[in-house]
């Protein structure tokens, strides 16, 4: 009997820890029907005011030398990291960087895990449309990554015809070279588009050039790679939640401190003057 | 070479780091489902119909999904469908998340390896026990339990196993354990880009640990050899 009784309660305590399960259905509905409302108008808390009531903006990046990297104390520092920390004091909250998977930045946004994403991203139409974007403000290009003893071979975009090409999946090095109809394997990360090159699967990259000039060459595993010719030119923004106002003020944020002088300071810091563009 | 020698203490001390992490995550799943896979495995048994079916039903699932999906339900679905991102974005809440799901998912798989065990254990015992008088919670603690441990010692030390090398699917959510950790010295970090060795060499930690793993399993098998 006592068994029976015992087996009850398990078992109403399964049904239980399901039922919220089962709850979410419905209220997933109307949530997603209210975030929404949150993108047309804005009679919902907006996520500016989400933000300050929680006193932190959660940036997302990956470790990524100039924009966001740690510095010998362990604190992170680069362009993207201290620009980051001056708009949260602008705000009046704390910049709290987590490092994310590049691959999941629309999730961890969409989540709520982080608040934007802020790491020399590129603004490719993919982006754009997922997030809500600042203006440009730094200038990048695509370049190709050859092995530094072929590299007189590859000085122009014909001659790219019959290489196998190693690109970050989801990058704007992926849309560069799928829009010249080049061979290419898609890859999880830059990096690895490099070590892909190194180990000969792969006879060239396509990574950032503000990423190469910092990766490849001397005192790198990457010694006999160079980079040849540009495929575009980019722009890189800042990423918000769809919808959310963060992105306007971020915008306001930008052109004052272009206007007083102090990004262009930031940016000499970091040596990434030249690509600097104006607010 | 020299440059590998040059950076070799940099990325010791990274990967340690990384390695900490991963330990935490292996003890904190081990700890939370171990007793746990009992009671789904005393759920699977229970001769009420509707909890043993619920119960498989739920094992099913959870055998029957990839654990890098179920890390990616647990982390992101509270944010995502219900608004409420009740783990945070920090490392903390990410470990928490990982552990979770790395407990649940454990447990269903250790909850066969105890319902193996305990069916094992030949019925006439239990029956026995029943006509000597003791109660059922009795026979289970004092005639069936230690002969389900020895049993199940060598399938546990196979998942034990796995569940370290496991640990490194959390970095989906991007838990900074050592794979992680080696990982970044391909991107750059502390003045190291681009180096390739840190990622391959995390495989010795794995196969150091694992090696220690093995003798203390193999010597707790021996100890259990005192009855058949």
């Amino acid at each position: 009997m006592k068994r029976r009784i015992l087996s009850v309660l398990l078992c109403a305590a399964f049904a239980v820890s399901m039922l919220p399960g089962c709850g979410s259905d419905s209220s997933n509905a109307d949530s997603s029907a209210s975030s929404d409302n949150t993108a047309s108008d804005d009679s919902q808390e907006s996520d500016m005011q989400y933000v300050k009531d929680k006193g932190t903006l959660v940036v997302g990046i990956t470790n990524f030398e100039p924009m966001d990297y740690k510095d010998e104390n362990g604190e992170w520092v680069g362009f993207d990291a201290d620009m980051a920390k001056a708009f949260a004091e602008s705000l009046g909250v704390e910049a709290e960087f987590v490092e994310i998977d590049w691959d999941n930045k629309v999730l961890e946004l969409d989540g709520k895990s982080i608040d934007c994403v802020w790491n020399g991203m590129t603004l490719t139409d993919e982006v754009t449309s997922a997030m809500e974007c600042t203006n440009a403000y730094l200038n990048n290009a695509q370049v190709v990554v050859v092995p530094a003893d072929v590299a007189d071979q590859y000085q122009d975009t014909d001659s790219l015809s019959d290489l196998n090409f190693a690109v970050e999946a989801g990058s704007a090095g992926e849309e560069q070279v799928s829009a010249l109809g080049l061979n290419y394997t898609a890859v999880t990360a830059q990096a690895d588009a490099l070590m892909e090159v190194e180990g000969g699967t792969c006879d060239a990259a396509v990574i950032d050039s503000l990423m190469a000039s910092a990766m490849i060459g001397k005192g790198t595993s990457y010694e006999d790679l160079t980079y040849t010719i540009g495929l575009n030119s980019e722009e890189y923004g800042v990423g918000f939640r769809k919808g959310s106002d963060l992105a306007e003020e971020l915008n306001n944020f930008f052109a004052e401190s272009y206007a007083d002088g102090s990004m262009q300071e930031c940016a000499e810091t970091y040596k990434v003057q030249a690509a600097l563009i104006e607010q | 070479m020299e440059l590998i020698l040059e950076q070799f203490p940099i990325v010791i001390q990274s990967l340690n780091i990384g390695f900490i992490q991963t330990l935490k995550l292996f003890f904190v799943t081990l700890l939370g489902a171990v007793p746990l896979g009992l009671i789904i495995s005393f759920g699977s048994m229970s001769r009420f119909r509707p909890l043993s079916y619920l119960t498989k039903i739920v094992v099913w699932i959870v055998r029957g999904t990839p654990l890098m999906i179920q890390l990616l339900i647990i982390y992101y679905f509270p944010g995502l469908v219900l608004d409420n991102p009740i783990w945070g974005g920090g490392e903390s809440g990410r470990f928490l998340a990982a552990s979770v799901a790395f407990i649940f998912n454990y447990a269903c798989y250790f909850s066969e390896i105890y319902r193996g065990g305990i069916q094992g254990v030949p019925k006439g015992q239990e029956e026995a026990g029943l006509v000597l008088g003791m109660t059922r919670s009795q026979i289970f603690f004092k005639v069936t339990l230690l002969q389900m441990i020895k049993r199940i010692v060598p399938p546990m030390s196979n998942e034990i196993i796995t569940l370290v090398k496991d640990t490194s699917l959390a970095r989906i959510i991007a838990l900074q354990e050592i794979i992680w950790a080696g990982q970044a010295f391909l991107k750059g970090s502390q003045g190291i880009s681009g180096a390739i060795w840190p990622l391959f060499f995390t495989a010795v930690y794995y196969l150091i640990f694992n090696g220690i793993l093995t003798v203390l399993l193999g010597r707790l098998e021996k100890k259990l050899d005192y009855f058949r």
